[in-house]
């Protein structure tokens, strides 16, 4: 009863069904006994994840595939208690740091000790080492990665790190050298084809070409996406052929229609109308740059052409200032003023002299 | 900054039309004197820069015949004035000597002929190029610009020795410095005077627009036209060059010269066409009449749009650039005033205290008393609306400026009769007091106690209220007080059952409560004198603990021992008591650390004392007097009246033989927030150096003695986005800005962010349409960038390496510099949406909440699935939807063995799903989805999910070693409990989960009290981490 995307999801290095060259590298880093520190990045839905549980398997056996979840508390040094997720097998531990926010150095610190300074104790285990796993690492602070450098160094002999991020960006150089970065790229339109006929044949179902084509499209790259998506036309449409409608997600019609008030009218009562909007949309957990990309995309779609690169600019601006300040919506709004002011002077026909940086 | 451009530029062409009229017609030559008398009349009270002026005005005058009689007047006024600089300002007196002889030398000989043009003249040509064209027609040119020279010199007193020497070319735009130096005189505070003079010519300036400039204009447009282009090229230059910082200081000089040189081309003919002898209450009357020819043709000239732009580029007409006209003391007695919208040339402050100055009395709201109301630019709608109502007159800042100068202090029959009266109270009381000091010094000495000699006493204990009568203000609440301890005995006996008249009979004790200075001990003891009672006062400096207040008071003394010992009965403090002894416990909020246990044993003292308690404190909702509240009768104390005060304080001050006006005394009062003490305190301190204050003395003392208050973020943010702050009449330093983001560093960018959008800007009034609409984003663009950079700043400030250096930053950024852009009328200012709490407090917590929410789906959901957080809120929930929810819709009940199928796949409990609902946006919004599912259908989820068996993927930590506190059924948890006990209330759905089995029964209202629990708790929590 499980989603496709949960159910067919690759067990082994074997069966992975795209860049057969990683799938081959991490083969044989597993079987070399000399397994690096390592680096996973990619965009989401690529594949990070599955290629990690599969490259433990590979290292471990079966056993590494049988995990439980433990929540531990950890105090912090202003006798704050910290809950924290541990999902973990005989060989392996996964944490995700950036759930405490400011406090992941308590959590690396803690645990990573932890395990390193223990052994192996299972004497059956191919491995004589643990490894551990760290999601989300590009949201790691400095001071965790900081943190990080020297366990790293340290207890190599106990323990291998995976990290898992989306972009090396904000990763701070001496960890990425002590890395070996694997890049997961998101796979191209064939491959994903390749993988959604595969879980149709396995649903025993014929999914014609051009409606894989146009979710292909739709997912833009991310698989988990495409396949979330397939099963939701099936479900929709069992037949899957005719002109297909897929579903945009709540969010995503959500911030059209804030782009759409955005083109529509300029002042400041419809700033207000976005602002509760966006706040709408950011305390529902959608992430503010994720906000911001789709806002201004389909902002782009509707304005004229000599504006669009002025649309494009602001938002990347924002970004980042979004990325470096602590009130996102402060810098969302001051995005959409922006927007709304460069419009409005297209509009009546102004030139743009007055906005240059 | 518009209004006042406009003003100068609206006044530009009439100048040029004057300058042109006078030049041009040989004839004039008669009329001058009459102006510079008047001038010379109309500035009495110029400071330094100014009575070498005069002193010009006074060499030429014998030689001109007319207009003597005035001129003599005002030269007289005016050497005081200077004498009295001097002593102000030693300084720029310095510089005054020297520029001066040569000055008026050389004015001499040139004015001669035509010096009543040479200040007109010479201040309207700011550049050479100006030059030429004049000096053809006019010989007092030159003479001007040598006359300038003294002028600049003394006004800044570092150029001018260059100035003098060098370039004569300079020196006429110069001409205008005595009105910048006025500027930076009244900045500084040192000579008030000074700008006074500007100002009177500003006013007969326009007093000269309203009558001869009609028919002038028509006339010599030609000839002024002329001239206005030829000195165009001069005048434009510095007005562009204002912008230029360095040029700033000469722009600005040029201005303020033509203006003066207008004002004074106008005053002649004032002077001319009205005689001297004109009384005040005519020429008021002219002003009325002529202000509204005089509004219209202001208002016309701003449609022009290259003059709006000149306007805005030659920055805020400077502030202050009108001279306050020296009026008779008390000129405006009797008169109440209501200031609204925005004068040129004054801030608002300025204006009342202008009114104050004079006599006058100044409140908020126009009614139906209100002699005047000063309507200055883009006035309140209520309050124009309030001037119809009552059919009041209106003033316009300039007529205003001109009924001081003009106004004699007549007052109307009544006014004067009650003012006497007033007076006639003061002596009176004032001989009484000093009866009642004789009397009290006389059994002094008969009784030959050792009290000490009154006179040597502070003013404070020696002029303290001798009868209850003499209390300032808060007379019900003294009364209260009074006929509570008349009726003590009485309720002792009844056992305080009968609530009395005013409902203070039930209790035993009283608080009184009010901010210091009004009298609430006095009023205590007073009201205990008077009704018979012995005072005992307990205050902060007796020890107050638990056990001294027992044993002070004997709480639990159970013996006779000393009532029948007889003699005199002294407790542990040594106070005798008697049952006729009343207890004044001052300052209990004071009561602290040392005093442990002193409130508690204070009411334990209260809940049986057969002796009548007043309690004092300063702020009676605090949360040490808690246990108070019950036992007390609360009493709060206001502030009195300025009124109520005014009258005592001026007793004490004719009592002392002391010169002070009442418009001071209201002043002191105002400034001390009404805290009588320190009045009397500040008044024995002056007594010292000075038998008599005058207003300005008495401002500065006042806000020597300033009290420090915190403002609230409302009224921060009310007065940084309203139109006054950054009016260009504002006189508030950057720094006073930043101080008011200092009142709450945390809040007021908030507020600001919150509130920068519902102003209606300022700056937008000289703009329609488009452009309008345009500016207005144009404005909140800058304004809303501007809080994105003072958000960066704030997380440097907020980073490990927390740079609290950068707070000055953070607050001129998050603060100051988007409110300059927007600040307008608006919320707050009749506008239409108040200013409202940030919303970002409450929406990041709510984000935090579901974070935490969404952190427990995922880590659910782990075993199945490998996405992060956001990969789940984006691409799982809304393909889950459709299986967990929408068969609740579609099918109802019966599907819901199918949605619990599915949750179990991905360990979802029924909480869960909430969130998982709860996270839903737009088509998919918890409420409407809620909406749709049938109630039955809901609680049928419920029931079967509780009553079947759940994969679980992991125990919470706590569970185990730890007795889980069992919430259901209980009592509901306490709020501070669930604060302190996070993770206890965390693990309880967990615990639920493995116990549901046994309890089916418990249906879905118990979840929902105990899902909310945690709610609170992890916003708590979310809340703080999402801070930092």
């Amino acid at each position: 009863m499980s989603l496709w995307v949960d159910k067919y999801r690759p067990r082994s290095l074997d069966d992975l069904h795209y860049h057969a060259g990683l799938s081959a590298r991490l083969r044989s880093l597993a079987a070399s006994g000399d397994f690096p520190h390592m680096l996973f990045y990619g965009p989401s839905g690529a594949g990070k994840k599955t290629r990690i549980t599969c490259t433990l398997r590979q290292l471990f056996g079966p056993g590494a595939e049988k995990l439980k979840i433990d929540q531990r508390v950890f105090m912090t040094p202003t006798k704050r208690k910290l809950d924290v997720n541990i999902v973990q097998s005989n060989f392996h531990i996964e944490i995700t740091p950036s759930d405490v926010g400011i406090y992941d150095r308590v959590v690396i610190q803690e645990i990573l000790k932890e395990i390193a300074q223990t052994q192996q104790v299972d004497l059956n285990a191919r491995q004589r080492f643990k490894v551990v796993i760290i999601n989300e690492a590009d949201s790691l602070s400095r001071d965790a990665q900081a943190a990080l450098r020297r366990t790293m160094e340290k207890y190599m002999s106990n323990m291998r790190i995976i990290l898992c991020a989306n972009s090396t960006s904000k990763l701070i150089a001496p960890i990425k050298s002590r890395c070996l970065l694997m890049r997961v790229a998101a796979p191209n339109t064939a491959e994903m084809q390749t993988c959604l006929q595969y879980v149709a044949k396995r649903e025993k179902f014929d999914l014609p070409p051009e409606a894989a084509e146009e979710i292909i499209q739709d997912a833009n790259g991310n698989l988990r996406k495409a396949l979330l998506v397939l099963e939701a036309l099936k479900m929709q449409s069992p037949d899957l052929t005719g002109p297909l409608a897929i579903a945009k997600p709540d969010w995503e019609t959500y911030c059209n229609k804030v782009a759409d008030m955005i083109v529509q009218e300029q002042t400041p009562s419809r700033v207000m109308e976005v602002r509760a909007k966006f706040y709408e949309l950011l305390s529902h957990c959608i992430p503010p740059t994720v906000i911001l990309k789709t806002v201004a995309e389909r902002v782009v779609e509707r304005v004229d052409e000599s504006l669009k690169a002025d649309v494009m600019h602001w938002a990347a601006i924002y970004e980042v200032r979004m990325r470096v300040g602590s009130k996102k919506i402060f810098h969302l709004e001051a995005w959409v003023v922006k927007i709304m002011s460069l419009y409005k002077q297209f509009v009546f026909g102004f030139s743009m002299d007055d906005f240059e940086a | 900054m518009a209004p006042t451009a406009s003003q100068t530029s609206k006044s530009k062409p009439a100048g040029a039309d004057i300058r042109a009229f006078f030049g041009g017609g040989a004839s004039q030559g008669a009329k001058p004197t009459p102006k510079q008398t008047k001038i010379g009349s109309s500035q009495p009270s110029q400071g330094a820069a100014r009575s070498a002026a005069i002193e010009i005005d006074d060499d030429d005058q014998p030689s001109k015949s007319s207009a003597v009689k005035r001129k003599k007047n005002n030269i007289m006024i005016s050497s005081d004035e200077e004498e009295e600089e001097k002593r102000i300002t030693p300084p720029r007196k310095k510089s005054t000597p020297t520029p001066r002889p040569s000055a008026s030398e050389t004015v001499k000989p040139k004015e001669k002929p035509k010096s009543k043009q040479k200040d007109n003249d010479a201040d309207k040509y700011p550049t050479p190029i100006s030059k030429p064209t004049k000096s053809t027609p006019n010989q007092s040119k030159p003479s001007s610009s040598k006359k300038a020279v003294p002028w600049k010199s003394k006004a800044t007193d570092d150029d001018d020795s260059l100035d003098d020497d060098d370039d004569v070319v300079l020196t006429k735009p110069s001409k205008s410095s005595p009105s910048t130096s006025k500027h930076f005189a009244k900045e500084n505070g040192t000579t008030k005077k000074a700008p006074r003079k500007s100002r009177t010519e500003d006013d007969d300036d326009d007093f000269i627009v309203d009558d001869d400039d009609e028919p002038i204009r028509k006339k010599p447009r030609p000839s002024a036209s002329k001239a206005e282009k030829s000195s165009g090229a001069g005048k434009k230059a510095p007005r562009k060059s204002k912008v230029v910082d360095d040029d700033e200081e000469s722009a600005e000089e040029t201005e303020d010269g033509k203006k003066k040189g207008k004002a004074k081309a106008k005053a002649k003919p004032k002077a001319a066409t009205k005689g001297d002898t004109k009384s005040s209450a005519k020429s008021t009357e002219k002003l009325e009449a002529k202000k509204a020819d005089a509004q219209p043709s202001g208002s016309s000239n701003k449609v022009n749009w290259a003059q709006v732009k000149a306007m805005k580029s030659a920055g805020p007409a400077a502030p202050g650039s009108k001279a306050i006209p020296d009026g008779e003391p008390n000129c405006l007695a009797g008169l109440s005033f209501v200031f609204t919208g925005e004068l040129t040339a004054f801030s608002r402050d300025e204006a009342v205290d202008l009114a104050k100055r004079y006599g006058g009395r100044v409140t908020g709201q126009p009614s139906s008393v209100t002699s005047f109301v000063v309507l200055g630019e883009h006035a309140g709608p209520a309050k124009i609306k309030a001037i119809e109502k009552h059919g009041l007159k209106t003033l316009s800042e300039d007529e205003f400026l001109n009924l001081i100068a003009t106004r004699k202090g007549v007052l109307d029959a009544k006014t004067k009769a009650k003012m006497e009266k007033e007076e006639q109270k003061i002596q009176e009381a004032a001989k009484e007091m000093e009866k009642a000091e004789r009397k009290a010094e006389k059994a002094n000495a008969s009784s030959g106690s050792s009290k000490p000699d009154l006179k040597s006493q502070l003013w404070t204990v020696r002029y303290a209220p001798q009868t209850l009568k003499e209390i300032c203000g808060n007379k019900g609440q003294v009364e209260k007080l009074q006929s509570w301890l008349h009726d003590w005995s009485s309720s002792l006996k009844c056992g305080f059952n009968k609530p009395g008249k005013h409902g203070t009979n039930l209790y035993r004790a009283i608080l009184i409560s009010g901010p210091p200075g009004i009298g609430k001990t006095t009023a205590a003891h007073l009201a205990a004198k008077a009704e018979g009672f012995t005072p005992i006062e307990l205050n902060a400096s007796d020890a107050r603990s638990k056990k001294l207040v027992e044993a002070g008071t004997n709480i639990n003394n159970t013996s006779l021992d000393g009532w029948m010992g007889g003699g005199q009965l002294t407790n542990a403090l040594g106070i005798e008591i008697t049952n006729k002894s009343c207890l004044i416990m001052d300052e209990v909020d004071g009561m602290s650390a040392g005093d442990r246990g002193g409130v508690g044993a204070l009411n334990a003292l209260i809940k049986k004392t057969k002796i009548p308690i007043i309690c004092i404190a300063n702020d009676g909702g605090a949360m040490k007097l808690k246990p108070l509240t019950g036992t007390t009768f609360k009493l709060p104390f206001k502030k009195p009246e300025a009124a109520s005060i005014r009258s005592r304080i001026l007793t004490i001050a004719f009592k002392e033989k002391m010169k002070i006006p009442a418009n001071v005394v209201d002043q002191l009062v105002a400034g001390a927030q009404s805290d009588i003490r320190q009045v009397v305190n500040m008044l024995s301190t002056w007594k010292l150096s000075s038998d008599s204050m005058d207003f300005d003395e008495g401002k500065n003392l006042a806000k020597l003695n300033e009290k420090y208050s915190v403002m609230t973020p409302f009224n921060v943010i009310n007065k940084m986005l309203g139109p006054y702050l950054f009016s260009p009449t504002a006189r508030e330093s950057l720094s006073d800005k930043m101080e008011l983001y200092f009142h709450d560093h945390s809040f007021v960018p908030l507020f600001v962010q919150e509130n920068y959008l519902k102003t209606e800007p300022a700056k937008l009034r000289n703009f329609d349409g488009p452009e309008k609409q345009i500016e207005h984003l144009r404005l909140m663009d800058r304004a809303a960038s501007s809080i994105s950079d003072g958000d960066l700043v704030d997380a440097l400030i907020h980073s490990p390496e927390q740079h609290w250096s950068l707070m000055p930053l953070h607050g001129v950024l998050s603060a100051v510099r988007p409110a300059s852009f927007i600040y307008g009328m608006g919320s707050g200012y009749g506008g239409p949406n108040a200013m409202s709490f940030p919303q970002w407090l409450g929406q990041n917590s709510k984000q935090g909440k579901l974070k935490r929410q969404l952190g427990d789906v995922q880590i659910r959901m782990r075993l199945k699935v490998s996405g992060d957080k956001p990969e789940i809120r984006q691409h799982y929930l809304p393909a889950l939807l459709p299986r967990l929810v929408k068969p609740l819709i579609d099918v109802g009940a019966s599907a819901v063995d199918e949605v619990i199928e599915v949750m179990d796949e991905y360990f979802i409990t029924k909480e869960e799903w909430d969130t998982i609902v709860e996270l839903g946006l737009d088509q998919n919004k918890d409420e409407l989805i809620l909406k749709k599912i049938s109630a039955a259908t809901k609680t049928q989820l419920t029931r079967k999910y509780n009553a079947s068996e759940h994969p679980v993927p992991f125990h919470k930590a706590q569970e185990f070693g730890k007795v889980p506190k069992k919430l259901a059924g209980g009592p509901a948890p306490d709020l501070e409990e669930a604060f302190d006990l996070d993770e206890d209330v965390d693990d309880e759905p967990e615990t639920k989960m493995d116990d549901d089995s046994d309890d089916i029964s418990k249906d879905k209202l118990i979840k929902q009290s105990k899902s909310k629990g945690k709610g609170k708790a992890t916003a708590t929590t979310a809340k703080g981490k999402a801070k930092t």
